[in-house]
């Protein structure tokens, strides 16, 4: 389940119009949805608060053998009107699960975002800042996000612990993205890591404009995308490379969603598959196979995700009076809207080829947002539970 | 005399390899490992070579037929290999994200994805110079302590000798990873071997139950504190802790004894204590009833942080006289010598009933002294010279009048009292001091007034001062003086004096004269000590100077003649 921050911030990618699933980082965030889901341990306890449209606060109380905490703040200077509470939350919002991907929208111009009041530009870039200070590690994380463009957005994350070597480290990365392509480069001040990632979609572009329909009548109506991203730590000297693609379908699609992806690590040798199907309204499956031709080391991975909705009290068809006096049936009403189903829980399990299991369900009590987990291993006939935990969430 | 190494018997012995390599293996998974050893460590082949390392030996504190200890230096260029075998990440990415915090992590698509190869490393052309200490005894088995790091170099070839940067990392890590071994492990290993070979009893109960002989093991290892001393014994310079202390500690009859006698908690927050006045550490152990005092003057900062190291202080705990049910502690890292000194220290402390102390002289120069009459001081300073006490008397004569006569009828009660005592007095030296102190007005004087100050240093007074004019013949003239000096420990009183006592080397004092003193003709004796002390330790200060080190101190001259203190002690 999302933090209340991170729902904040997507939230502010949404206002922003910020397409976050097109980038080299997402080609598998499906997979990673169902399969490597974390299950937190301990009690956790989090109260959140949009105070104002530009203001955000979350307290996190947390208690794994000791006692420790968080304290966020968020300031953005776009005005964000999220469903805050923490009762009315769509918890498709907050859950992430199977992610269908969206077809590709044209871009805003950049003269799309000037204001003009006098003579002069008056227009300012829509700017991110979040903080989070953990006690008693005294760890403190900074975020400043600021979008550049329509087609940019600089994302800065800083990170400020003792612990750690030089007292920190510094994350920037650059995201340029023009719906046909992708590319984003960063920096880390961690051992001079200098890192390129690009994603490109096939088929048509949408800064031409769509002009034909969609031929839903083929078998698959989806889209492909292939990327790269390759990194490079100029202190340590050393590398990394990966390729991927990815097919997956679009929402027209009209038989069963699917994704499916491809990533291999020439370096290392290595070959990762998934696959994902979304088998019902309420169920998806994924599964994943890693493979590596060096070492002939393979790994299996199963998962999926149930989606609970809330059983609708049938409503009992009864004649109205005015029909019994008229002597007639009541009319029968065309094209009734369908209710919203309201969610009450997800589960989600993944297995892997060592049975290890985790099991994972969220859902709502209440006003309150909890998450269930538990990993278990098998191979431990003594003591199976690794570890369980319990996460409660509350925000006004 | 002569020793005999055999070095090819324990090259052919298939059982003790692979034993050693058993114990190899757990020591090596025992510490965490670098993220990027994924398997546990195994180790595939041991081989000593045929090559024996080269032993000097520096010293020989004790040597009976079931006990032994000494100091060796020891060099080894041989030909023994060590193969290793686990497995590795190969992928650099992999291991740079593992220690990262996820917050500023790239996030890698696939460029982290594992790679997991089997490795394995063979350490050849080991090549290590130690000083080793070697304490055996038949009942306690063989301690073997480096004092510095003994590994020179090694060579590391692996798998990835082709790619440079897993070279260098490999070579660091596991030369990392090897000297824990050789400071922390090995020792353990070999005292755990020997008390396999030579106690039948302890071979047999781990054969029994294992459970059982682990537990033991533990409390063999980890309860007795002074068994396997500490590696800190020396300071930087490799000058500071007398050698032999270390070995009586361990193995002498009285060292047991005292084990016994004290907590081991106590000795640990002691430890801390101490530590934590030598670093910039702000935590403080608390020790109850007892009052810490830090330095007192500034001058005296410099001095003992230079010098000082966290030596293994000889502790003694006696309870004193059964009417006051307090308990006093003498730390006296000086001690010459482990038979008779510590007992006697016990009874003067018992002596005192009024006031508790705990004092803790700092080593050869230092002195137990309370400044003050708190209830219970640790006094963490180092000592001062012997020109202190004089300076000293003069104002606290009068308070101290009262144990007078405590101390006197004591004093020959002790017999066993290893006092040192310079062979002859000479009376025209009476007077040297007298600018600071008249001796030849109040002899007695100087004799009360330290005691004064707490009781720890009164009694302590008297053992220091007791000086017997019936020495043997047989000793050199500046031996006495320098076991002396050794002694001041327990005596003192700081005033910041001009010139400071050099640290010098001490060894063990053999034990000359048991036989106790009355006190009134002592006093001019102790003046011509005190003077005689300063110069030699003027002179040992020079000779340090010159020879540089730890190991000079016991190879002098005119000291090698002396026969070992247990053997001494024994024929008293």
């Amino acid at each position: 389940m999302l933090e209340f921050m991170d729902y904040v911030q997507h939230s502010f990618y949404k206002a922003s119009h910020w397409n976050t699933e097109n980038s080299y980082s997402q080609l598998t965030a499906t997979a990673r949805e169902l399969l490597e889901f974390d299950t937190p341990r301990g009690l956790r306890l989090n109260l959140s608060s949009l105070s104002s449209p530009n203001f955000a606060t979350s307290y996190a109380l947390g208690s794994v053998g000791l006692v420790d905490g968080a304290l966020s703040y968020l300031y953005t200077s776009l005005p964000l009107f999220p469903v805050s509470q923490s009762g009315d939350i769509d918890l498709h919002d907050v859950i992430r699960g199977y992610r269908q991907i969206q077809e590709l929208r044209k871009q805003e111009e950049s003269w799309m975002w000037e204001e003009w009041q006098g003579g002069k530009r008056i227009d300012k870039r829509n700017t991110l800042f979040y903080g989070r200070l953990y006690l008693p590690q005294s760890t403190l994380e900074a975020l400043y996000l600021r979008r550049l463009s329509p087609t940019q957005q600089l994302k800065l994350s800083a990170v400020s612990d003792s612990r750690l070597k030089n007292g920190g480290t510094i994350l920037a990365l650059h995201q340029y993205d023009t719906g046909k392509y992708s590319t984003e480069t960063l920096y880390s001040t961690d051992g001079g890591l200098v890192g390129v990632r690009g994603l490109y979609n096939f088929g048509p572009d949408p800064r031409k404009g769509i002009t034909e329909p969609p031929r839903t009548e083929d078998r698959f109506y989806g889209r492909f995308s292939a990327g790269a991203e390759m990194y490079y730590g100029a202190l340590n000297k050393s590398g990394g490379v990966s390729f991927g693609g990815r097919f997956a379908t679009l929402p027209a699609h009209k038989g069963v969603p699917l994704t499916a992806t491809l990533t291999l690590n020439p370096l290392m040798g290595n070959f990762s598959t998934t696959y994902a199907v979304k088998a019902g309204k309420n169920l998806a499956l994924c599964s994943k196979f890693d493979f590596n031709v060096y070492s002939y080391e393979s790994d299996l991975m199963l998962g999926c995700e149930l989606w609970r909705m809330k059983a609708k009290a049938k409503k009992i068809q009864e004649r109205s009076m005015a029909a019994k006096l008229e002597w007639r049936l009541d009319e029968v009403e065309k094209n009734p809207s369908p209710e919203p189903e309201e969610v009450t829980g997800v589960l989600k399990a993944r297995v892997d080829q060592n049975w290890r299991i985790g099991l994972l369900w969220e859902g709502r009590i209440k006003e309150l947002l909890f998450t269930l987990a538990s990993s278990i291993d098998m191979n431990r006939p003594d003591q199976p539970f690794r570890a369980v935990g319990l996460e409660v969430q509350y925000s006004s | 005399m002569a020793f005999n190494f055999n070095w090819s018997p324990l090259t052919a012995d298939a059982e003790f390899y692979k034993m050693a390599q058993q114990m190899l293996t757990t020591a090596l998974n025992k510490s965490p490992k670098p993220p990027i050893i994924v398997d546990d460590i195994l180790v595939n082949e041991l081989n000593l070579g045929s090559v024996p390392p080269e032993l000097e030996i520096l010293e020989i504190g004790d040597l009976a037929e079931d006990r032994f200890r000494g100091i060796f230096k020891m060099c080894y260029s041989g030909d023994a290999f060590l193969t290793l075998k686990t497995r590795v990440q190969a992928n650099p990415l992999n291991t740079y994200l593992f220690s990262k915090p996820s917050f500023t992590s790239p996030q890698p698509l696939a460029a982290s994805s594992g790679l997991t190869i089997p490795l394995q490393i063979t350490l050849s052309e080991i090549k290590m110079s130690a000083f080793i200490i070697l304490v055996f005894s038949r009942q306690k088995g063989l301690t073997l302590v480096f004092r510095n790091d003994p590994l020179e170099s090694l060579k590391v070839s692996s798998t990835f000798d082709s790619i440079p940067f897993v070279r260098d990392y490999l070579q660091n890590e596991i030369e990392k990873q090897l000297r824990t071994l050789m400071m922390d492990e090995l020792p353990a290993i070999i005292h755990r071997l020997s008390l396999r070979l030579w106690c039948p009893e302890y071979r047999a109960k781990e054969d029994a139950e294992l459970a059982q002989a682990e537990r033991l093991e533990k409390e063999e290892v980890a309860v007795d504190p002074l068994a396997s001393p500490p590696q800190d014994a020396v300071d930087a310079r490799g000058n500071v802790l007398n050698a032999n202390e270390i070995s009586t500690l361990s193995l002498d009859g009285g060292g047991s004894e005292i084990h016994s006698l004290f907590s081991q908690k106590n000795l640990v927050r002691l430890a801390a204590l101490t530590d934590s006045h030598r670093t910039l550490s702000l935590f403080t152990p608390s020790i109850r009833d007892a009052v810490f005092r830090a330095w007192a003057s500034p001058s005296e900062r410099n001095e003992t942080a230079g010098t000082s190291t966290p030596a293994t202080p000889s502790l003694l705990r006696s309870m004193s006289s059964p009417a006051n049910s307090s308990t006093t502690y003498t730390f006296s890292r000086g001690s010459d010598d482990g038979h008779g000194h510590m007992p006697s220290r016990a009874s003067l402390v018992s002596l005192q009933s009024a006031t508790t102390g705990l004092s803790l002289g700092a080593g050869r120069h230092s002195r137990s002294h309370m400044r003050k009459k708190k209830n219970r001081v640790v006094n963490l300073r180092r000592s001062k010279t012997t020109d202190d006490i004089t300076s000293e008397s003069g104002s606290e004569d009068a308070s101290v009048a009262g144990s007078e006569p405590i101390i006197s009828t004591r004093v020959p009660e002790e017999p066993e009292d290893n006092i040192i005592t310079p062979p002859r007095s000479p009376s025209g030296r009476v007077r040297f001091r007298t600018s600071s102190i008249d001796l030849g007005d109040s002899p007695n004087k100087y004799r009360l007034s330290t005691p004064s100050r707490s009781a720890l240093s009164s009694k302590a007074v008297p053992e220091q001062v007791i000086l017997d004019s019936t020495s043997t013949p047989t000793m050199e003239k500046d031996e006495p003086i320098i076991y002396s000096r050794a002694r001041r420990p327990s005596l003192k009183k700081a005033q910041s004096p001009p010139e400071k006592a050099p640290a010098i080397h001490l060894i063990p004092a053999p034990i000359l004269s048991s036989e106790p003193l009355s006190g009134s003709g002592g006093i001019v004796e102790q003046a011509w000590v005190l003077k005689m002390a300063g110069e030699i330790a003027r002179r040992a200060h020079d000779e340090k100077a010159s020879r540089e080190g730890f190991w000079s101190g016991s190879s002098t001259d005119g000291r090698e003649d002396t026969p070992p203190p247990a053997y001494q002690a024994k024929d008293l």
